[in-house]
């Protein structure tokens, strides 16, 4: 852990489950604030944004996907949901609606804390002054809107405008870029990027990738950077 | 149709295993063939008396003319009978005449042979009359006509070959067009049970979707009164099927919320008290040992109760995927810390699956053999044929075989973990069962090489 504590935010309706999170997770060196509904989340992380959030599905009248869509119109904060619910479904809709990763309840405090980890590492790898902003990836020579990836300073730009990538996504493209013509299988993604192990849900690679298609190619219907490769996995291919 | 309505009826109870494309078939070929058998032998019956009624009545009164003329002949005085009939031209046949006893014939052909006798008793009785009969292979007309005045009995016998040869004409055409008509009953049966069968064929498409795990399939809505019954019928039942399947699945899906809630509570507060565990009293140290060591019990019987729920509610894998099974159990041994097992896997082995519920197949069968067996002996991963095998093979006793198939159900527990108290529910292999069975596959247990039990899972490969 850094020496200042990382702000992290609980959205839980349900008190009991809040407040154990709460101490399990200052035990493990977090500042936690708490919010007991999407509305005062919301509210709180306008006023001021944590650095991680921690958020359940069933909330009260504003439901947890509804706040993830809400938190992510305007930041990129790294968001773990948890869920009672353990459906395909509810599991898809949530990483679809931004989160980055799930836990299912009952959980133990350390899966969620190595998922921050995880997901904390990899904002840390594209801070921007740990390099000097040489680096400069060029995705696609289009001479109109070329797409340029500068992993040191933690953006990409089409043409003049820097797209919105949350950093899940963000480091992904890295890791794509990284091996740029070859295959990465959904597996070592998942290990690279989210930190999980054999048994991860390969499922959150490919709504991570959908959702990355959305932001970097042309035609996300029909993608030429970030291909899919039947059967293997993923392969970006500069234009 | 009520002649097939009673074929049919037939058919149920004599023919019960011909199909029912087969039944409508027979039910249109035996009905056209009946009633066209009625209509050509009526008709045939009919045709046949019409014609020789009228042949009847025309040689009858050709007897008569023919009878007067002798009459008129023999008037004139001595005119011998054999000689008048020699002159005679009959307009249709020979001519016999009995005159005082003696018989005269206008041809060689006939004689008074060809008189039937109960003719002869008519005619002598004074009254005409007519004989169909047989003689000299050839069916023949005979008409007797009493000509008192001359006291003779006048017989003109006709031939009827070729009435007979027109009537048979008539027999074949008639016949033939029996046979057209029954070929086209026929015919139309089959189109007939296409037409009946189709709707069915729909229905049983529909159903195989369903069965399929595709619940939003529907019978299209039709106006054909007969087929409205069904399709509304088949249709609310869909409905009601989906319903329920939504109703178990919403109620797995809160009874899994509900229990889950508490249970996230007390797991992480009890690893804040394990956090905390030096500033406890030895006897409280124990107790939350104790709860550390129930709350992971409760956890997995709860696991696994829902993943049998699931298996209930019958869901196909939703999006399966190709599993490497020697991967899996790999990992697994990894993680589990049993990095001394023996392993010999084939590492091209795949299924297509759900990876994560492979994963807890092939856990809970290494769980088995350590709980009831003393250990994994051996763990291998091989392809036979079309079928991917795994066996876990125990240091244990056995299994004797008349356990092998009930430790498979659910709560079974082996002698040994019914006298100790060892974790798990006796869930694990009937989850291993339910597993294989969505995979396609099956799980059983039998004797290993080495002397313990072997536990089997056996799926299909991915093509």
């Amino acid at each position: 852990m850094s020496a200042v504590a990382l702000r992290l935010l609980v959205v839980e309706d349900d008190d009991h489950i809040r407040t154990a999170l709460r101490w399990a997770l200052e035990d493990e060196g977090y500042d936690v604030a708490e919010a007991t509904g999407a509305e005062v989340a919301l509210e709180m992380v306008a006023v001021r944004p944590p650095d991680l959030m921690v958020v359940d599905l069933m909330l009260g009248e504003m439901d947890g996907f509804a706040c993830i869509r809400e938190v992510r119109r305007s930041h990129d904060l790294p968001i773990i949901v948890v869920s009672a619910r353990n459906d395909t479904h509810d599991v898809v809709a949530a990483l679809e609606a931004g989160a980055d990763d799930y836990v299912t309840k009952p959980f133990e405090v350390k899966e969620i804390t190595a998922r921050l980890r995880a997901l904390r590492r990899r904002a840390r790898t594209a801070a921007p002054e740990t390099e000097p902003p040489t680096d400069e990836v060029l995705l696609d020579a289009d001479p109109e809107a070329p797409l340029v990836l500068r992993e040191a300073r933690g953006t990409v730009h089409r043409g003049e405008e820097q797209l919105p990538l949350t950093l899940t996504e963000f480091r992904l493209l890295c890791e794509l870029a990284a091996s740029a013509g070859r295959v990465l299988s959904r597996q070592v993604l998942l290990e690279r990027v989210w930190g999980h192990d054999f048994f991860g849900d390969e499922r959150l690679v490919d709504v991570h990738v959908r959702r990355l298609r959305t932001k970097v190619e042309k035609d996300p219907g029909e993608p030429r950077i970030v291909v899919t490769v039947r059967g293997l996995g993923y392969r970006l291919d500069r234009q | 149709m009520p002649g097939g309505a009673g074929l049919s009826r037939v058919g149920r109870s004599g023919l019960g295993a011909r199909g029912l494309r087969a039944r409508v078939v027979l039910a249109f070929g035996v009905g056209a063939f009946l009633v066209s058998v009625v209509l050509v032998t009526t008709t045939f019956l009919l045709a046949r008396s019409y014609l020789l009624d009228s042949r009847e009545r025309s040689s009858t009164r050709q007897a008569y003319v023919d009878a007067n003329l002798l009459r008129a002949r023999l008037s004139t005085a001595g005119t011998k009978v054999g000689d008048a009939i020699a002159d005679l031209v009959p307009g249709s046949g020979d001519v016999v005449v009995r005159s005082a006893g003696t018989w005269y014939s206008s041809s060689l052909d006939v004689g008074h042979d060809d008189v039937p006798e109960a003719l002869q008793s008519v005619v002598d009785g004074g009254d005409a009359g007519t004989v169909r009969t047989r003689s000299r292979g050839e069916p023949k007309l005979v008409v007797g006509v009493p000509v008192p005045q001359a006291g003779l009995a006048f017989y003109e016998v006709a031939p009827l070959s070729e009435l007979e040869t027109v009537l048979r004409t008539l027999g074949a055409v008639l016949a033939a067009g029996a046979a057209t008509a029954t070929a086209a009953g026929i015919v139309l049966g089959i189109r007939a049970s296409r037409l009946v069968v189709q709707p069915l064929e729909q229905v049983a498409g529909a159903a195989a979707r369903i069965a399929g795990g595709d619940l939003a399939t529907r019978l299209p809505a039709t106006d054909d009164p007969d087929l409205v019954t069904i399709v509304g019928s088949f249709n609310s039942m869909v409905d009601a099927l989906e319903q329920r399947i939504e109703r178990d699945a919403r109620f797995v899906g809160d009874v899994s919320h509900e229990l889950r809630s508490p249970l996230t509570t007390l797991v992480t507060s009890v690893e804040v008290m394990r956090a905390r565990r030096g500033e406890l009293s030895e006897r409280a140290q124990e107790a939350l040992d104790l709860v550390v060591v129930e709350l992971a019990r409760f956890r997995q019987t709860l696991d696994d109760l829902l993943e049998l729920a699931r298996a209930d509610a019958g869901a196909p894998i939703a999006d399966p995927v190709p599993v490497p099974l020697a991967l899996v159990v790999e990992h697994l041994l990894r993680r589990t810390g049993r990095d001394q097992v023996a392993l010999h896997a084939d590492r091209d082995v795949e299924v297509l699956g759900d990876k994560v519920r492979l994963e807890r197949a092939m856990a809970n069968l290494l769980d088995n053999a350590d709980r009831h067996a003393g250990g994994v002996a051996e763990v291998v991963v091989e392809r036979r044929g079309e079928r991917a095998m795994v066996f876990v093979d125990d240091a244990g006793p056995g299994v004797p075989p008349d356990q092998r198939e009930r430790v498979f159900e659910r709560f079974a527990r082996g002698p040994r973990a019914a006298r100790r108290s060892l974790p798990g529910a006796g869930l694990g292999l009937a989850i291993v069962a339910e597993t294989a069975a969505l995979h396609g596959g099956a799980a059983w247990c039998t004797d290993s090489p080495r002397g313990g039990a072997r536990f089997v899972l056996s799926l299909p490969v991915a093509r």
